[in-house]
């Protein structure tokens, strides 16, 4: 295929333009928090939680081809570990962190052992009733003493009256974060203030799940993974234990997927079935869309999914008021009795299974060689050797063709 | 007894649409091979659509059997724009399309009706409630032995019986139900004998989006009205109901749907601390994976051999 | 899901609900009926009078220098606080106006308040300071409530009023409180509103379910004099658990027995056969119901079916007035014929009360902004804005003039009567002694005639009693 520039791999050009992205990312991550107002940083923490989510979803289902539309129970195990763990005994949030992501892994793994025999689409069923059943757990009668039932926590029973860090101006109350002597946020009390504290939280989270998601796929146990979703009968046969694979893959799957849930206890202050949309069904779809179009099976897919997911929804509410509705695609919406976001992405997916069924980052992987193609180093050409495979790697990824 | 014998009567009356949401996504199944995620979604933007009809006058029973008309063109046109294209690349895209497919009906639903719940004097609806498709006052039942036993709810029950021998009919004694089954069975095969493949996919998501609008139909007047969280709950016991009897068998998803609707029932009934209303979801969800795992084939399925 | 959210549901009927107040302070309540009580006859008698020419001396009568006043040193900038609001003042509002049964239940609210707020306007309610009031959604989603609550500090919004659902105010309470801004009249009623110590900046406008139960607990045992046996129905999320806590806590003093419990679940569409099922099967006297928003008709209707199955038991039904909208009534026809409710605002559906010039002239108003199709569960919003503005027609007359923290202190020293309220009812606050917006409950009684139509009836009068 013919490409305006072609530069070799390992070399200048091609770090330059590396590094120029990560300094891109880099920069737009430290941005937010300093420049914007409250608002868009907590339209940030949205699109981070989710995007953590995507990032976890895709790891089974986009690496490993084990169909979920169950996640968002995962998402609501941490969110209800950091929940009854702050609320009712005291606990610091810091603690949930681990502790959710360890709860959430066992329970992956349960799930893991009859989900090894059950296979496509029945597997999405059983994801489906998991998905729908883990909201009703925590209203049901006989676990109220834990989840505090319909009504959520806290409640009359808490010992602290917040599931997240009880920052106020009361006495005993958290009001700077510091670090070794280190204030970087100032007063909590403000909004702004606040608000950038649990971005920087959500974004931590996200990097850790993304550079756990990067080390699983680029390991061995990633590969297994590419092999049991391309045909799994294979994959026995040539040696990859299948059952311990998709054990540790579920069980990380949704151990990571708790960590955003933690995230939303703490920034809302407290936890209940009906409060929270991303720990039910509707959430676990929503993860879903995200990761497909941003691209299943890639790393920096459900990022880029959830940032434009989040980005068109915050959009498209205003357009409830028809006059926001910029003027040529007015006719589209503007008899539409709700906002048209989910309308909106619902086309997109199909649109997008006919198209560019690698999503966003397949469509920018088939243009983007047009224009810049990196060409790999010769075999037994002298170089920095491990570069080398980094890059070639992320070249056979990127080239990886739809079945 | 008498209480044993009324959540049996209330269990069958829930299983029965449940059999018919099961029954829908058996004949897609066994016609093309996928599972319809968006089968109760189709069942609700029906439902809406007769809702509308009530509106403009007309009486429920003619609704109803347009209500399906504009089930079968969903189901239909579905089959045709948006699964055939798909179906070539691969299972996983057919699911997500489904997925999409419900995400979006929904969002029409709202879109064209609003998110109230339909009839809405607010919104100016001309009907009380949402039609009945057999006479719904409190006193329309019998009363045998202190069991109370609803003339609406022997009607649906005798609805999906007569649905049921209808379409066992349409399969084994008609030439259409011959291609039907030639197609589930071998569809290459049936094509070379001059079936006309296309054209037989096409209906079988037709007939089943058809049969889902009944379903929808029957939960709305059941509920007495119709909204947008109408069949979510609905879809699962389908699936579960679809899931226990054999994907492949619409008797098998008739009797699932009624079992399950019995056994939730029961459970509910008898184990208020365990399963109360809470779990009763739980209760599919484990009839659900138990059968996946002892017997995916289900009660009255065939067995599906792999080639490797 | 996308649902009605318990809390929510009270909209529907626009029901404003008293708190429950400490016995010892019956005292009070009968000065204060009294100015309130003349004020709205005459109200009724000439026809003439304009509600709010009530609303504003009423407020005048209560010495505002005296009474509670909130401390602005402990707020992260006490200067904003207490910096005078010129020009015009801008009101944060965060409602679920998308994303399912919630939106439906509740859009309505944004009308009506919007409507409030323009009709002050013209009418200059507030002299030269202008209002100005968005409204942001978040979809009853708590976690998006606090990016919608900041990004309306960011754009220099005075106070916050009317946000809906409990666990969206929970989670941008702690930073209202915080940084002294109000958040006035937050449209659920959690018993959580009721803590001045702690959240000083925090008014509920509804009642903590608690005051609606004892009033039903007190009518109850007046029916039943021997003692009452009472089957419990609820929707499974706080709403209904707050509600039957209450209710249980009450049912000794009351002589209740309560003889079964049983639950729907929020997300359930399925009609409650079977917890009717199980209650007819025990025969109570009563069945105290608190369904959720369309849950109610087909509880009705349920109910209508089982006593048709069992014609020698006559229970009474005591329904949440949550419910009580001609609506929801309306919809479940005969079924709905007998029950009791309680109210304490005027049904403006009702053509009895279409003459009434409070009535009228709110239809008339919805009907020329184009919103007359939502008039009848716009009401609530209506309420709303209209108590707002009036805290700030008395914040305006106090000696620190319009500042945050006069409004909060107004607020928390605030007597006032609705226009849409039922003739003696009164909404007041005073301090720590009376953290809810108290005001009294009538009980009725809906009846349906033989063509469909429903009607309310009062039975016994305005219970003032948990008013302090």
């Amino acid at each position: 295929m013919k490409s305006l520039v072609s530069i070799r791999e390992g070399g200048l050009a091609n770090w330059a333009l590396r590094l120029g992205a990560a300094a891109f990312v880099i920069g737009l991550v430290f941005w937010v928090p300093t420049s914007a107002g409250a608002g868009l940083i907590s339209t940030a923490i949205e699109a981070l939680t989710l995007m953590s989510a995507a990032m976890a979803l895709n790891l089974i289902l986009g690496y490993t081809g084990q169909i979920s539309i169950g996640h968002s129970a995962f998402l609501g195990i941490g969110a209800y570990t950091t929940g009854i763990m702050v609320s009712r005994w005291g606990l610091s949030p810091w603690i949930t962190f681990p502790a959710a992501f360890v709860i959430a892994f066992v329970v992956g793994v349960i799930v893991s052992f009859p989900a090894s025999r059950i296979k496509g689409v029945y597997l999405a069923l059983v994801t489906l009733a998991l998905g729908l059943v883990f909201p009703q757990l925590l209203t049901w009668k006989k676990l109220s003493w834990l989840t505090g039932g319909g009504a959520g926590l806290p409640n009359d029973d808490s010992q602290l009256q917040t599931t997240g860090f009880n920052i106020g101006r009361k006495s005993g109350q958290m009001q700077h974060f510091e670090i070794f002597g280190w204030d970087p946020f100032g007063d909590l009390r403000r909004p702004d203030n606040k608000a950038a504290f649990w971005y920087w939280i959500a974004a931590v989270v996200a990097v850790i799940v993304y550079l756990v998601c990067r080390g699983v796929v680029k390991s061995r146990v990633g590969r297994s993974m590419v092999a049991i979703r391309d045909n799994e009968t294979a994959a026995a046969v040539m040696g990859v234990n299948l059952v311990k694979t998709k054990a540790m893959v579920f069980g990380l799957s949704a151990g990571l997927c708790a960590l955003p849930g933690c995230v939303i206890a703490i920034k809302i202050g407290s936890v209940s079935p009906e409060g929270i949309a991303s720990l039910t069904v509707k959430g676990a779809i929503t993860f879903l869309i995200v990761m497909v179009i941003g691209g299943a099976g890639s790393l920096w897919g459900p990022v880029i999914g959830a940032a434009l997911y989040v980005f068109v929804t915050e959009k498209t509410g205003e357009w409830a008021n028809d006059d926001a509705i910029p003027a040529l695609i007015r006719p589209l919406f503007a008899w539409a009795k709700v906002p048209p976001g989910d309308g909106i992405f619902a086309i997109l997916l199909i649109l997008l299974m006919f198209v560019a069924p690698r999503g966003i980052v397949g469509v920018w992987n088939q243009y983007s060689s047009r224009i810049v193609r990196v060409l790999p180093r010769p075999a037994g050409a002298v170089g920095p050797a491990p570069m080398a495979v980094a890059v070639m790697s992320t070249v056979t990824d990127s080239e990886r063709e739809p079945e | 007894m008498a209480l044993f014998f009324q959540r049996i009567v209330d269990g069958l009356s829930y299983g029965s649409v449940y059999a018919l949401i099961a029954l829908g996504l058996v004949i897609v199944y066994r016609g093309t091979g996928h599972l319809n995620f968006a089968q109760g979604e189709m069942a609700l933007f029906c439902a809406y659509f007769v809702y509308q009809f009530g509106e403009w006058g007309i009486p429920i029973w003619p609704a109803m059997f347009l209500g399906m008309g504009v089930g079968f063109v969903v189901g239909s046109a579905t089959e045709v724009t948006l699964i055939r294209p798909i179906a070539k690349r691969s299972p996983f895209a057919v699911f997500i399309v489904t997925i999409g497919l419900f995400t979006f009906l929904n969002w029409l639903d709202g879109a064209i009706w609003g998110n109230q719940q339909l009839p809405n004097s607010g919104v100016g609806s001309k009907q009380l409630k949402y039609p009945s498709l057999f006479p719904n006052d409190p006193q329309d039942q019998w009363l045998p032995f202190g069991v109370s036993i609803r003339y609406e709810r022997v009607g649906i029950l005798v609805l999906v019986l007569v649905l049921t021998g209808l379409l066992f009919l349409l399969f084994n004694k008609t030439k259409f139900g011959l291609s039907m089954r030639a197609v589930a069975s071998n569809s290459e095969s049936a094509k070379l004998t001059g079936i006309r493949t296309n054209r037989v996919l096409m209906m079988s998501w037709g007939l089943a989006a058809a049969i889902g609008a009944l379903g929808g139909v029957v939960q709305a007047g059941l509920n007495g009205n119709v909204n947008l969280g109408l069949m979510f709950t609905v879809f699962i016991y389908g699936s579960a109901a679809a899931t226990l009897g054999g994907f492949d068998s619409p008797g098998g998803a008739v009797i699932g749907g009624l079992m399950i609707g019995v056994i939730e029932n029961l459970a509910s009934g008898y184990l208020p601390k365990w399963v109360g209303q809470e779990m009763k979801l739980g209760v599919a969800f484990i009839v659900i994976l138990a059968v996946l795992l002892a017997k995916p084939s289900g009660l009255f399925g065939t067995a599906k051999v792999e080639r490797v | 899901m996308k649902r009605t959210r318990g809390l929510a549901a009270v909209i529907a009927a626009g029901a404003l609900l008293v708190a429950a107040c400490s016995d010892d302070k019956t005292t009070d309540s009968t000065t204060a009926p009294s100015t309130a009580d003349t004020a709205v006859e005459t109200t009724v008698a000439t026809g003439e009078t304009t509600v709010e020419t009530v609303a504003d001396t009423t407020p005048v009568t209560e010495p505002v220098a005296a009474g509670w006043v909130v401390d602005t040193d402990i707020c992260v900038d006490a200067d904003a606080a207490n910096a005078p609001i010129e020009g015009t003042v801008k009101i944060g509002s965060v409602m679920p106006l998308s994303g399912g049964a919630a939106a439906a239940a509740f859009a309505p609210v944004k009308d009506g308040y919007e409507a409030y707020i323009k009709y002050a306007n013209d009418q200059g309610l507030l002299g030269d300071v202008k209002l100005e009031v968005t409204i942001e959604d978040d979809q009853y989603n708590a976690e998006l409530t606090p990016g919608a609550v900041a990004k309306q500090i960011d754009a220099g919004v005075n106070i916050f009023s009317g946000i809906i659902g409990s666990p969206n105010n929970l989670a941008v309470r702690d930073t209202l409180n915080d940084n002294c801004i109000p958040q006035l009249a937050a449209l659920t009623g959690s018993p959580a509103w009721g803590d001045v110590a702690d959240y000083p900046w925090t008014t509920g406008q509804l009642v903590p379910y608690s005051v609606e139960s004892a009033v039903y607990a007190a009518q109850i045992a007046e029916l039943y004099p021997d003692g009452a046996k009472v089957a419990l129905f609820h929707v499974n999320n706080e709403f209904g658990q707050y509600y039957v806590d209450s209710f249980k806590d009450l049912a000794d003093e009351y002589g209740i027995e309560i003889v079964g419990e049983e639950t729907v679940e929020a997300t359930d569409s399925n009609p409650p056969t079977a917890q009717i099922t199980n209650i007819a099967a025990l025969k109570p006297d009563v069945i105290m119901a608190v369904p959720l928003g369309a849950q109610c008709i087909s509880f009705l209707n349920e109910v209508a079916n089982a006593k048709a199955a069992n014609p020698d038991w006559t229970p009474a039904t005591f329904l949440t007035n949550t419910c009580a909208s001609s609506l929801i009534l309306g919809a479940s026809g005969q079924a709905a014929n007998g029950l009791y409710t309680s109210s304490n605002l005027i049904d403006v559906v009702d053509p009895a009360n279409a003459a009434l010039p409070s009535v009228a002239e709110y239809l008339a108003y919805m009907d020329s902004v184009g919103k007359a199709s939502v008039a009848a569960t716009a009401t609530a919003g209506w309420t709303t804005a209209e108590i707002t503005v009036a805290v700030l027609i008395q914040a305006q007359a106090s000696p620190e003039g319009l500042t945050r923290a006069s409004i909060i202190n107004a607020a928390r020293n605030f007597t006032f009567t609705p226009s849409l309220g039922l003739p003696g009812v009164e909404f007041k606050m005073n301090g720590e002694d009376d953290p809810f917006l108290a005001e009294s409950l009538v009980v009725r009684q809906y009846a349906v005639a033989a063509d469909g139509s429903g009607t309310f009836t009062d039975i016994g009068k305005l219970i003032t009693d948990f008013e302090s």
